[in-house]
Order: C-alpha cells, then sequence, then structure tokens
C-alpha cells in the first residue's frame, strides 16, 4: 500500500520567528539571543508578566483580519511551486490554535470581523483563498505535534503515488485565549524558561511562529525518515513516570539511525518532569548524542513548533552549526545536553522530537540526502 | 465544633469540581486530597487554585506551589491562614 | 483505486438534544467520578470509539470540524479568571482523549483532523493510508450556543464510530472504495453521519478528482 522504500525529501522549507526567516533565527540563536520578554499574559497594560517572544510590532490584542497573516503571507510568498491544493499536490495545514484569538475577540467586542478567523475550518479557508490554493487543503491538528501529523500524511501520500509533491504549512500565534489558559495551568508564569536544566519549579515561555516544508520523492537534499508518533493516554497534562512513552517513540527513529552519529532537538520547553524524561530516553536511545532544545529563546511555539524547529535544524546542517540549549542557569539535566553551540559537520543528522497534551509523541529522523 | 475554615474549603471542593456525590462533611481532614480516595488530579487542583484565588485574594505561582497547598484540606487550611487577611476567613 | 472495509459501525444522534439528557443516557459508559470532567463531545464520540474496543495496534483517526464547542464558549466566558479544565478539554483533539486517558488506553497511531466541506474525505483518506490493520475512524460535532450564532458551531450534534480493515473479514458491514476519477464533489462530516447512520449507500465525487463507493453489505 505505502512504499516506505520510497525517499522523502524536504525540497523546500521556511520558516518565521520574532527573529525573521529561518536563516535569521538560526543566526540568533548561534549567538544565544532570547526573543522571549516579560509581558502581560492577557495583552494591554495590567495582569501578571510572564515570558512571551511575539512578532516585531505585534501585540497580544487581536485585530481582524489578524496581525500575524502578513507572517504567514510571507511563507507563501516563498513557496517553490504552484498549484498547491489541486490533485496531486494537496495542501497539510496543521496548528493546534489557529484564530482562536479571533473568538476571544468576538465574544469581547461582538464585532462579526473577528468571526471568519475564528475556527480552523473558516480560518483555513480564508488561508486558502488568500495564498491561492486550490481546495485539496485538510487540517491536522493535535496540540504541539500537529506540524509532525502533516509531515506523515504528507509522506504517506507521497509513497502512495497519490502525491508527487505536497505542502506543509503549520502556524500559531498567541492570543490572550491560549496565554490565559496557559497561565491558568501554572506553567506559563513569571520565570523564564530553563529547558533541560535541573530547577525547582518548572516554567515555559510562548511564542509566535509559521512554518512550512514541501516534501517530494524526487527533489531536495535532506532525507525524512523513521517518522514516529505515540499516545500515552496517560494524563492530560502528564507523561507515565517511567519515560516509556518518549522511548516508544524514540525507538523507531535509532532503528532509522542504525547507529550514526546523530545530535537530538528535543521539546524541552522547560517543564521539569518532561524534561528529565526526555533527556533519559534521548541519551538512552542516542548515547553520546548533543542534546538541544531552543524553546528557551523563542518560545514555545505550540502547533507550529515541530515545523519551525525542523526548518532551523535543516539550517543548522546547511550552515554546519547548532544552535545550543538556550535559557536558564541551572545546572544540565545530563552532561550530553548542549549548552553551547557546536559544529555538526560529524554527525549524520538529526533527531527532531515533540511532545503534547495527552501524552502524544513525534519525531523523525532528518539527515543528508 | 467545626473549624468553618475547613468547613468552607471543603464545600468549595465539592462545588468547583462538581463531586455530585461527595458531601462536603464526607471529605476527610488529613487525607490526600491529590491521588487520594477522592480520585482527583493535577487538573483538578489548578481549578481549584483558581477558585481560592477568587476566593481568598492569594496567589499561586507555580504547579509545584499549588500541589504543596493542596496536599490535604488540613494543608490548604494552614496555607490560607498564613497568607490571606482574617477578616476574609469565614467566622 | 483503494478499499477498505467496514466491520462494526457505531453512530449516536443525541436524540434527546439537551446536553443534560445525553450525559444522563451515556454515564454508565464511563468510569464513576469521570463524568464530571467530560464534555458532551467527549461522551457521545468516547462511547462510540469505545464500543469499538480500541486496541494499542490500532489506528485512531478523528474527525470534527468545530470539535469542542460548548467547552470552547464556557472557557472564553470564564475570562478574567479562566479555567484550567475548560482550557485542556477544549483543546482538539480531547473528546478521544477524555476516553483514551480514562480508560488508560495508549495507542500508536492517532490523527485528528478538522475541516470543513471536505473533512469526510480527509478523514478517510488519512484512514485509508494508515498502514495499522485496524483504524477506528470516528468523529462528531456538538451544537453550540453562541458560537452558533455567529456561523462558528455545528448546528447538530451527533457522533460515529467505525473500524476499517483492509482484510475482508467474516461478515462485513460494508465496503469502501476511494478512486480517482474526473469530476468534483464534496461530503462534509454530517452528511458522511447520515449515510453510516441510515445505512445508505453512496456512489459519488467526495473531492475534487475522488470519488467514493460506499455498499453495505
Amino acid at each position: 500500500m505505502s512504499d516506505p522504500a520510497v525517499p522523502i525529501r524536504v525540497a523546500a522549507y521556511g520558516c518565521v520567528t520574532p527573529f525573521g526567516d529561518a536563516c535569521s533565527t538560526h543566526a540568533a540563536l548561534v549567538r544565544g539571543e532570547c526573543a522571549l520578554r516579560a509581558q502581560p499574559v492577557l495583552g494591554g497594560e495590567d495582569g501578571d508578566l510572564v515570558p512571551l517572544a511575539l512578532m516585531p510590532g505585534r501585540s497580544l490584542d487581536e485585530t481582524a483580519p489578524p496581525a500575524w497573516l502578513e507572517s504567514v503571507r510571507s511563507l507563501g510568498a516563498s513557496i517553490f511551486g504552484h498549484a498547491w491544493g489541486a490533485p496531486g499536490r494537496p495542501v497539510f495545514v496543521t496548528g493546534s490554535n489557529f484564530g482562536v484569538g479571533g473568538l476571544y475577540a468576538l465574544r469581547r467586542t461582538g464585532d462579526l470581523k473577528f468571526a471568519v478567523w475564528g475556527a480552523p475550518p473558516t480560518c483555513t479557508e480564508q488561508l486558502r483563498l488568500e495564498l491561492g490554493w486550490g481546495p485539496d487543503v485538510s487540517i491536522l491538528t493535535h496540540a504541539c505535534v500537529s506540524a509532525h501529523l502533516g509531515l506523515i500524511e504528507a509522506s504517506r501520500a507521497i509513497e502512495t503515488g497519490i502525491a508527487d509533491e505536497v505542502l506543509v504549512l503549520s502556524f500559531d500565534f498567541l492570543s490572550p485565549f491560549v496565554t490565559g489558559g496557559f497561565h491558568a495551568l501554572k506553567i506559563l508564569n513569571s520565570d523564564f524558561p530553563a529547558p533541560f536544566r535541573k530547577g525547582r519549579a518548572g516554567a515555559i515561555g510562548l511564542g509566535d511562529g509559521a512554518a512550512f516544508a514541501v516534501l517530494s520523492r524526487d527533489r531536495g537534499d535532506w532525507l525524512l525518515s523513521g517518522q514516529s508518533l505515540n499516545n500515552e493516554m496517560h494524563h492530560f497534562t502528564s507523561n507515565r513516570g517511567d519515560g516509556s512513552g518518549f522511548a516508544r517513540c524514540l525507538e523507531t527513529v535509532s532503528a532509522a539511525a542504525r547507529g550514526r552519529p546523530v545530535w537530538f532537538k528535543g521539546h524541552g520547553t522547560g517543564t521539569l518532569d518532561a524534561g528529565r524524561l526526555e533527556v533519559g530516553a534521548a541519551s538512552q536511545l542516542f548515547p553520546g548524542a548533543p542534546i538541544v532544545g531552543w524553546k528557551g529563546s523563542l518560545g514555545h511555539t505550540l502547533g507550529s513548533c515541530g515545523l519551525v524547529e525542523l526548518a532551523i535544524a535543516v539550517e543548522s546542517m546547511r550552515s554546519g552549526r547548532t544552535p545550543g540549549t538556550l535559557g536558564g542557569a541551572g545546572e544540565p539535566l545530563h552532561e550530553t545536553v548542549a549548552l553551547e553551540s557546536f559544529p555538526n559537520g560529524a554527525f549524520d543528522g538529526v533527531v527532531c522530537a515533540s511532545n503534547a497534551f495527552g501524552g502524544a509523541h513525534a519525531a523523525f529522523l532528518l539527515s543528508h540526502a | 465544633m467545626s473549624d468553618p475554615l475547613i468547613a468552607r474549603l471543603k464545600q468549595l471542593i465539592v462545588e468547583t469540581l462538581r463531586l455530585e456525590d461527595v458531601a462536603p462533611a464526607d471529605i476527610p481532614d488529613s487525607e490526600p486530597l491529590i491521588g487520594g480516595g477522592l480520585s482527583l488530579d493535577s487538573i483538578d487542583a489548578l481549578e481549584l487554585v483558581v477558585r481560592l484565588e477568587k476566593e481568598f485574594g492569594i496567589k499561586i505561582a507555580s504547579s509545584e506551589e499549588a500541589r504543596v497547598a493542596l496536599v490535604s484540606v488540613a494543608a490548604l487550611a494552614a496555607y490560607v491562614r498564613e497568607r490571606v487577611d482574617p477578616s476574609r476567613l469565614p467566622a | 483505486m483503494l478499499e477498505r472495509y467496514l466491520q462494526t459501525v457505531v453512530t449516536d444522534d443525541a436524540p434527546e438534544g439537551q446536553p443534560a439528557a445525553v450525559r444522563e443516557r451515556l454515564k454508565g459508559h464511563f468510569p464513576p467520578g469521570a463524568v464530571r470532567r467530560m464534555t458532551t463531545l467527549g461522551m457521545l464520540v468516547g462511547s462510540a470509539l469505545g464500543e469499538l474496543g480500541p486496541r494499542e495496534e490500532d489506528a485512531v483517526v478523528y474527525a470534527s470540524g468545530y470539535a469542542e464547542s460548548r467547552t470552547l464558549e464556557g472557557f472564553i466566558d470564564s475570562f478574567p479568571t479562566p479555567s484550567p479544565t475548560l482550557f485542556q478539554t477544549s483543546i482538539h483533539p480531547s473528546a478521544v482523549q477524555q476516553l483514551m486517558i480514562g480508560r488508560q488506553l495508549s495507542v500508536g497511531e492517532f490523527l485528528p483532523l478538522s475541516g470543513g466541506s471536505l473533512l469526510a474525505f480527509h478523514a478517510l483518506r488519512a484512514a485509508f493510508l494508515a498502514p495499522a490493520a485496524r483504524v477506528l475512524l470516528c468523529g462528531g460535532e456538538e451544537k453550540g450556543t453562541w458560537l452558533l450564532e455567529f456561523g462558528l458551531a455545528s448546528d447538530r450534534t451527533f457522533a460515529f464510530g467505525a473500524a476499517l480493515t483492509r482484510e475482508r473479514g467474516v461478515a462485513p458491514a460494508a465496503r469502501l472504495q476511494l478512486r480517482r476519477g474526473e469530476g468534483a464533489g464534496e461530503l462534509a462530516l454530517a452528511a458522511w453521519f447520515d449515510l453510516l447512520n441510515g445505512r445508505a449507500g453512496f456512489s459519488g465525487f467526495v473531492a475534487p478528482g475522488w470519488q467514493l463507493d460506499l455498499e453495505w453489505l
């Protein structure tokens, strides 16, 4: 049915973060810069200050059309190829929150201009029209592993011959709906995130982000393999204490790596238990692999993180340098956590992992073609 | 004589978490709230925190602090007493 | 041409209408104490999916255009002191997670989709492409209140679950075939539900270039 022998190549990629495009974002991370700033949790001037990384010039308060639309448009303009959404060239849009900030603004103001962006189907339809896509645009939405699902579905479409090339687009932009929710979960607070470091209490930061990847069977300098999923279904906000959920997902990728030297880009939001379990699984399955996480600078870009961080990982391999793990000052959870940037020429590739509510795990191996 | 703060906390627990088959008086003072006989979990704890913050004007900053405060009803009462103006406590 | 068999089909059109009545009918399907935090959509989809007996080696494909509308409404209305429970359960794909976490049922592959007029096709495509021997295709909607007034929620409440296999098996309920063709059409989730609920056959385009044949056996 599907032919896993069909190579899946990344033919094009890109992202936009508060630092700019993939190249600018990578450079900022190598320099050790932090995009997170302490800002009022619900926007405006009042409320607890929490670490957020918003696109330059954008406030948390919703506008219509959304202020993030320009960021997504900029990605659309750079996408190579034509006729996305036509038969044989499907689009997978992935994310967690879409235009949910519009719902928040709609309820507060009653202004109908916010309505069309509010729900995933209507938001995506607006984007489809904005970017001139055909009708085959599907939506995969599973919190912080959303982007990985898009990559898997895109890969299957290519492997089965349904598609020649596939566009995966991922975006997630902050709103009071989202920041208020994470603040209520007590993991978005005044502390800045310190991924993969020991500490008394964990904390996350949140960030804006969008990215795309074009997958192809015939062209592209980077190979995607070992794509893996696992869903613990243990608890909404915590993982099984033995780390088996992380391990089960990473075992597939480890098999794909076949002992080749890789570095590991973890999920690493800054929460303590998940960070410890992730580092434990990664260090066991990829012994000696340097472990990095970038959410201490970019914040957690939620549904788009898998694809934003794929773009940065590709940029890292293209440039020959991997940004280190940013954020915090405590002792690292394991000796393989790389705090400083390092040259990556000796590595065959990178394992990229993301995790989500409900104990969802996703990962893949990205390597030179 | 029952402690009015403890009685109020038990009532809040039942109301906030919609424990339909539990009477406030059935909740033991010193047994674990989270992971104990009521089958409450960390999300329940956070929901309680929101209610407590609203009721008593306290601020619980992190999930770790919530875990400590909500060890038991008795521990929660002590936590609240330490931080709240006595005029806001039930008489 | 892609072919699958429907082995088991479960549908629920929530005849009671009101969420409270639906919850009263379905609460026995879930562990004691779990229902207090479940959403109506979670109980409907969870009941349908639960009847299929999900196993770890299955793939689960879940489709809902508007997902947890009532919980979204409740969460937004809980500001300025947002409810963590409502936030958590408003996040797609909470409805399936409520069942699976309640039963501590891990699953390897879980693909939640949203969408509009092509959602049924996209969900079927995802189910057909999943390599698992058995794919549980489930979904549903719940009727909104103020979100519905703005056209941002479903005007119907329903849920379905169906087990798809490549192998015909002993007594399949239906055969599904997806194939390419010149033509266009669409199949919204509610229309797909009506086909399952009414055990109605279908032959036609469900997306530009894609034809579906559903034959009850």
